[in-house]
């Protein structure tokens, strides 16, 4: 539920319309003057169908200046971002060799594995001159190195499950592995709020796709109990299989799922649940084993867990752990491990040496002190949000904070802003998130101190003031209070 | 009024296109930009207020039939093109009729219609315009209509 402030809404609202009134106008003009001037591209079918590329010129490329900025530097908690200048209003955008050291608050990077470790990169640097950086062929043909098969076997331990698979891509371990799984015949419910990954897993499997309101446990019983009993659709058989689909921190919203309410309702009717760690694994709980550790959820409670490495092991790829069986079967069909190339055996080394600096087994307690530090700033950073009247999305103990913006004049304005003043932020609209909910994603780190983050919140105050968005009203300061009540007496 | 707060459930509308129209506070803007579009007609002609209302009319039939009955598809391609062959109108909630976004569309021409017969004093040839202008935009969202194409204008090709 989010508590939208009426005027914002309505202010919303205007200025999107007016955004579409402007873009249309300008196409109009477009097709005017294209009229007259003739092309020579007789009998080529168009690039982009009817209008769908309107949003991309219209809306997207005026604030294209805030996406994907480029970086000179590993992301660590300060990094060196290249400026980039446009002369015919973000058409082009022209890299300068300048560069400027900016606060990082966009990088997934939760436990800082993004920045050179004295732990893993010698190991990384060791692996690299003995394993090449490339295995160049697929797991079954001469992909599978000794890295490999303890990178599985660490995943699986570390997890607490019996098995697991190691692919090199995150994106592809939902998309591939899920139209193996289920098929035509089979139902798939998934949370509203999915990742396109598991969207397009889900599409390209051919089952049944009914979506459940996001982290509602009573709707999606309701849907479970309307599909069980009515079938398959047009032949009302009963459906071949039931996959319960769910994240475990959802990216846009921050907020944890609720996972024991969700896991007892497929119990109840027999379905099997596919929980998706990509930004929970590593980062939560007490031992950074994800959101099973942190709400208390039997592991083997879970069918198919999947999680990707991306985030809190600052590496690449992605895992699936779950039953030796299961675990097998997708040995022999599943296509991104017969013929995608494998893992990169350095970034197989480097999951391995953070997995034991996180579970201690270096030899140190930098691990369980990197995830301590990531909650503690989590926490400190969204309760100081939240005091400043900011409204923040998800929930505690999660990396990720959303601020809302709503409008999307205050989108660029917010990232440009804090840019000036050396802080670099990821902001978000239309469309990965619904139209009206328009926000600035921060994501914190263990590598992040104590003054950089009172440093940011300066920096977003002040922001924030500019634009408006403090909209929940800051609370009053409790030594002004103490003083009013001094005065009193 | 700074301190008014909605709360809005997020919708389990997947189109991205028309779950917009879902949140709190759509009817209230649809409403306002039409009253103040009135106040702009008057500033700009300096006519009758009959008149603006008769021109605001026109006005929101051409927009609202060209964005809600002529334009197919979506504005963006994430969705890979599976609404292509749907206008707006047929996209709103999932293709589900007589829900409570379809009934506040449909009586808004007509009240618009009143209002602007009304003021100027069901004279011609305003009145002829506003009824043709009434008549189009209530029929073209008849549950009747839903994906048909008279004559096979706008079908796909």
């Amino acid at each position: 539920m989010i508590t939208i402030p009426y005027v914002a809404a309505l202010a919303t609202y205007f200025s999107y319309g007016l955004l579409f009134v402007f873009g249309h106008i300008r196409d109009l003009f477009r097709k005017i003057t294209d009229c007259f001037s003739s092309n020579n591209l007789q009998g080529y079918a168009p690039i982009c169908l009817g209008n769908e590329d309107f949003y991309q010129r219209r809306l997207y490329q005026r604030i294209r200046d805030c996406f994907e900025r480029p970086i000179a530097s590993a992301p660590d908690a300060w990094f060196d971002l290249v400026e980039r200048f446009s002369n015919d209003s973000n058409k082009t955008l022209k890299r300068t060799t300048r560069i400027r050291r900016c606060l990082n608050l966009g990088s997934y990077s939760y436990l800082g594995f993004a920045a050179p470790d004295e732990y893993c990169t010698p190991r990384v640097i060791d692996s690299w001159n003995k394993y090449s950086p490339s295995t160049c062929s697929s797991r079954v043909d001469g992909g599978t190195t000794v890295l490999h098969k303890e990178l599985e076997k660490h995943v699986a331990n570390f997890l607490g499950k019996q098995d697991a698979i190691v692919f090199g891509m995150g994106y592809v371990s939902n998309s591939a592995i899920l139209p193996v799984l289920i098929g035509k015949g089979g139902l798939i419910i998934s949370d509203s709020l999915n990742h396109c990954s598991l969207v397009n897993g889900a599409r390209g499997s051919g089952a049944t796709i009914r979506v459940f309101q996001h982290n509602t446990p009573s709707h999606l019983e309701e849907v479970l109990r309307e599909q069980i009993s009515e079938g398959q659709p047009r032949t009302h058989r009963p459906w071949k299989k039931i996959i319960v689909i769910v994240e475990g921190i959802y990216s846009m919203e921050g907020d944890l799922c609720k996972l024991p309410e969700i896991v007892a309702i497929c119990k109840k009717y027999k379905a099997y649940i596919y929980l998706d760690e990509a930004h929970s694994i590593g980062a939560i709980g007490k031992t950074g084993r994800g959101v099973c550790e942190l709400l208390g959820v039997d592991p083997a409670d879970l069918d198919i867990m999947m999680g990707t490495f991306t985030k809190s092991f600052g590496s690449c790829g992605g895992y699936i752990a779950g039953s030796k069986e299961l675990i097998q079967y997708l040995k022999y069909t599943c296509p991104a491990h017969l013929y995608a190339t494998s893992m990169s055996p350095p970034a197989a080394e480097q999951i391995i040496s953070a997995i034991k600096v996180i579970l201690g087994e270096d030899g140190t307690s930098r691990g369980a002190q990197k995830i301590a530090r990531v909650r503690e700033n989590s926490n400190f950073f969204r309760s100081e949000l939240q005091k400043m009247g900011f409204e923040v999305l998800g929930d505690n103990d999660s990396p990720v904070m959303p601020i809302m913006l709503y409008n999307p004049a205050k989108i660029p304005a917010f990232s440009r802003e804090c840019l000036k003043q050396n802080v670099a932020v990821v902001v978000v609209s239309f469309p990965a998130t619904p139209l009206l909910l328009a926000r600035a994603r921060i994501c914190l780190s263990a590598s992040h101190t104590k003054e950089e983050l009172l440093k940011a919140l300066e920096v977003i105050s002040q922001v924030g003031d500019l634009l408006g968005i403090k909209y929940f009203g800051a609370e009053p300061k409790k030594h002004q209070q103490e003083e009013k009540m001094m005065k009193l007496e | 009024m700074a301190n008014l707060y909605v709360k809005a459930a997020p919708p389990v509308d997947l189109n991205r296109n028309t779950e917009w129209f879902t949140y709190p506070g759509v009817w209230t803007t649809y409403i306002l930009i039409l009253f103040f579009a009135w106040l702009l007609v008057l500033s700009i002609f300096g006519c009758s207020p009959g008149m603006a209302w008769t021109i605001v009319n026109l006005a929101h039939f051409a927009v609202t039939y060209h964005f809600f009955h002529w334009k197919k598809g979506t504005p963006f391609a994430d969705d890979q093109g599976i609404y292509n062959a749907l206008t707006w109108w047929e996209q709103i909630d999932n293709g589900k009729q007589l829900t409570r976004n379809r009934k506040f569309l449909t009586v808004v021409p007509v009240v618009l219609y009143l209002i602007a017969s009304h003021t100027t004093d069901y004279q011609h040839p305003m009145l002829f315009l506003n009824t043709l202008a009434a008549i189009v935009l209530v029929i073209a969202k008849f549950p009747n209509m839903h994906k048909v194409r008279i004559f096979g204008i706008n079908a796909d090709k």
